[in-house]
């Protein structure tokens, strides 16, 4: 073996080390993001419940000042079983799960601010203190969704570019790594009801 | 009409400072005090910012106050947790920070003020409290036009809510309640102190000249009153806040308009 072949070979080992340690890397990342935005699905889950588990007693307070609007009561009622029921699986999210959630969460935000307009109508209610906290909680969390719902999509958009951008579109052929889902801010469907008086 | 020139030479004079940038686009301003509509003065700024120095380097707890004149096009509620993000209000992990946001009503004929809780504030000051706040500590405040009254007492009320000196709950169901004579209680001991100090100057200054004490004390005072500019320094002390530490903001917190 000469001297001159010794450098070719060396070079080209080098050039593949170099290249195995960028497609480590690549994978890495891509498992990373992969692994948090499964993560901040849980925190999106979470927010949302946060809100179905201030209904019951928000219904509760309106019904004792409201109690014949019992059709909007019940509506509420309805869209939180409704919302509650629906188990999304974690590692399943593809754009037909998230829109099955998406629906029926928006089911929520509709029937919560018909109630929310309802009670404009009953001024005992909107001074009664209770309420009136529940409100600022609703409100809060109505925040905390648009919060983790947008950190969710942040995760997702720089997974999805780390998988459709080179060089990891290339290494993605090895790993097969789908794009994943995210949240569709469709026109109306899931505005948050503004609960302002 | 004299009240109608009034308003319009407040509005003009706001409009002065409404050129401002939105805020979330700058870098972090490290100070807990921003008044950027103009509504404190001096004193009352610095009185502020002595008491949010020193709850930060005693309980660690961040609190912003920051009254703005544009919020960006967001809502109050957004663009005051989102401020909080981005500044990292709050030390990094404990997420203890606060922003107190306030839109003097003379901008646009809206008044808006928030309180946004750091992730890790959420449990000690819920938002049902935080709505309590700015109720109750604020408003009616706002309404006067009186922004230092409503900004210092919801300050003050969330230092002492936070930093674990009385629940939420009791917040709610006052026993008795000590803060009203706080004032009292800080104004007669200064007054003890400044008097002691006196007495124990004025006795040494009668011993070692061979006069009465009472001559002792009406030449003092004659003479200190030449100098008496140099009272001033006495405010001047205190210490200064290093910056955010990258707390994080989950969306808690309540706000209210008038």
């Amino acid at each position: 073996m000469d001297k001159k072949k010794m450098i070719k070979y060396g070079i080209i080992g080098g050039i593949l080390l170099l290249f195995i340690f960028s497609i480590f890397g690549s994978y890495n990342t891509m498992v990373e993001l992969d692994e948090n935005s499964t993560t901040q699905w849980a925190n999106v889950e979470s927010s949302y419940q946060r809100r179905a588990d201030l209904i019951p007693n928000l219904v509760n307070t309106v019904k004792g000042y409201a109690a014949h609007e019992k059709e909007t009561l019940t509506e509420v009622m309805n869209a939180r079983a409704k919302a509650t029921s629906i188990n999304i699986d974690a590692s399943k999210l593809d754009a037909a799960a998230i829109q099955k959630f998406q629906a029926a969460q928006s089911g929520i935000s509709g029937a919560l601010g018909k109630l929310m307009m309802v009670s404009e109508r009953y001024p005992d209610l909107k001074a009664n203190q209770n309420f009136l906290e529940l409100q600022a909680q609703l409100e809060g969390t109505e925040n905390r969704i648009n919060v983790e719902r947008n950190k969710f999509n942040e995760i997702v958009g720089a997974f999805n570019k780390k998988i459709k951008k080179l060089p990891g579109k290339l290494y993605n052929m090895l790993f097969g790594f789908e794009e994943r889902a995210r949240f569709e801010s469709k026109e109306g469907s899931d505005v948050a009801p503004t609960v302002e008086f | 009409m004299k009240k109608l020139l009034t308003i319009l030479l407040l509005v003009l004079a706001f409009t002065g400072v409404s050129a401002q940038d939105c805020l979330l686009e700058k870098a972090p301003v490290p100070d807990l005090v921003q008044d950027y509509a103009g509504i404190l003065s001096e004193g009352e700024e610095q009185a502020l910012r002595q008491a949010l120095i020193a709850f930060n380097d005693t309980v660690s707890n961040e609190i912003l106050i920051v009254t703005v004149t544009d919020l960006c096009g967001y809502d109050k509620a957004k663009f005051t947790y989102t401020l909080g993000e981005k500044w990292g209000v709050g030390k990094k992990g404990k997420d203890n920070g606060i922003v107190i946001m306030v839109k003097p009503k003379e901008i646009d004929g809206r008044g808006d003020a928030f309180i946004a809780t750091g992730r890790g504030l959420e449990g000690v000051l819920p938002d049902a409290i935080a709505k309590r706040i700015i109720e109750n500590e604020m408003i009616p405040y706002f309404k006067q036009r009186d922004y230092y009254s409503g900004i210092s007492s919801a300050a003050a009320t969330a230092m002492e809510i936070t930093a674990g000196e009385y629940s939420a709950d009791e917040y709610v169901q006052p026993k008795l309640s000590l803060k009203k004579f706080m004032p009292f209680i800080f104004g007669i001991i200064a007054f003890i102190f400044i008097m002691s100090m006196k007495v124990g100057q004025t006795r040494r200054y009668a011993s070692s000249n061979g006069l009465g004490f009472w001559a002792a004390w009406s030449l003092m005072s004659a003479a200190s009153r030449s100098h008496s500019g140099s009272y001033g320094n006495f405010s001047s002390g205190g210490g200064s806040f290093g910056g955010f530490g990258g707390g994080s903001f989950g969306g808690g917190g309540a706000g209210g308009s008038w």
